[in-house]
């Protein structure tokens, strides 16, 4: 995973120089600019970090290799969702709430409770019923 | 894979609290009689407390999170029998630690309204209450998300890789949290 790792690292060393030319233009007076330089370097580095560590857990994937072949990836990948109705209950859930904001209050609650329902219904799909497990 | 996923919208939330950090000091260096007379308005010592039991939420849930990752759910012995405790106890005493930093900020909220400082008051009300108050939402969206992470945990006839996952991003996120509030917690309390 070198290159993807490079690839958000290269934002953080970018902004470390940029951060500084800038604190010391402003004699380290202006908090704007100076916090959003360094938290855009914290932006690049927490991806960065997080996959080179990903990188040393997992080591060389096929895809890293010259002669890395399709075959190798077989397996699993992850756990995903074939398809669910939940996403869009919940979708339309937060669209009744903020519906309810701009038009009368009461239709908030409405929302905030068919929030909990796709909420519940979302997270506990694949724990309850045929995939209880 | 969940866990990339969550890690990139982690950086996108970073930018989110930049942006309430760049809505602080664009007000405070708009007026900087007015942060003065406000900020010394401010109880350190008592925001000093709830900080420190922020922090130590995180020492737990990452305790919780070393038992999920052993597929470990439930405690093996005795209640206060810290060392056998399982992924659940310890999510349980990280929201609770969790729900004690949010009830107190509520706490201070009241208590900087009665001197003065509301969100409609001032620029310094509005900058104070919109980031620390973003932040307290957070905490209790992370709240939320331990309870239905435990609830998981007892749904789950076998607990596997599926529960660990969900257990570690939460982790992500409430580790996020509590640096972004060391980070607010320095901004708003010490360098005022």
């Amino acid at each position: 995973m070198k290159v993807e790792t490079g690839l958000f690292l290269i934002l953080a060393i970018f902004f470390l120089p940029v951060f500084i030319v800038y604190g010391i233009m402003t004699d380290w007076d202006e908090w704007v600019g100076i916090i959003a330089l360094a938290l855009a370097m914290g932006l690049g580095l927490m991806i960065g970090f997080y996959l080179y560590t990903t990188s040393k857990r997992v080591g060389q994937r096929p895809e890293d290799r010259v002669d890395g072949e399709i075959h190798e990836n077989a397996g699993v990948i992850g756990r995903f969702a074939p398809w669910s109705w939940w996403p869009f209950v919940l979708g339309l859930a937060a669209a009744i709430g903020f519906l309810g904001i701009a038009v009368g209050f009461w239709i908030t609650y409405i929302g905030v409770g068919l929030v909990i329902i796709a909420l519940i219904g979302w997270v506990y799909e694949y724990s309850r019923g045929d995939h209880a497990h | 894979m969940v866990s990339v996923g969550t890690v990139v919208w982690l950086s996108s939330e970073l930018m989110f609290f930049a942006a309430l950090f760049a809505m602080y000091f664009t007000l405070r260096a708009a007026s900087p009689e007015l942060w003065a007379n406000e900020t010394a308005k401010l109880n350190v010592p008592f925001a000093l407390v709830n900080t420190i039991i922020l922090v130590s939420s995180s020492f737990s849930c990452q305790l919780g999170v070393f038992r999920a990752e052993d597929l470990q759910p439930r405690r093996l012995g005795g209640l206060l029998n810290f060392r056998k405790w399982g992924m659940v106890e310890w999510f349980i005493v990280t929201f609770i630690l969790g729900a004690i930093f949010v009830s107190v900020q509520a706490y201070e909220y009241t208590e900087l309204v009665h001197h003065g400082v509301s969100l409609s008051s001032n620029p310094y009300g509005s900058a104070f209450y919109i980031t620390t108050g973003f932040h307290g939402l957070h905490v209790a969206g992370g709240l939320v998300a331990f309870v239905l992470i435990i609830g998981r945990a007892f749904v789950a006839k076998k607990f596997g890789h599926f529960e660990a996952t969900s257990a570690i991003v939460v982790s992500y996120y409430w580790h996020f949290v509590d640096v972004v509030w060391i980070a607010l917690f320095a901004i708003i309390y010490f360098l005022k």
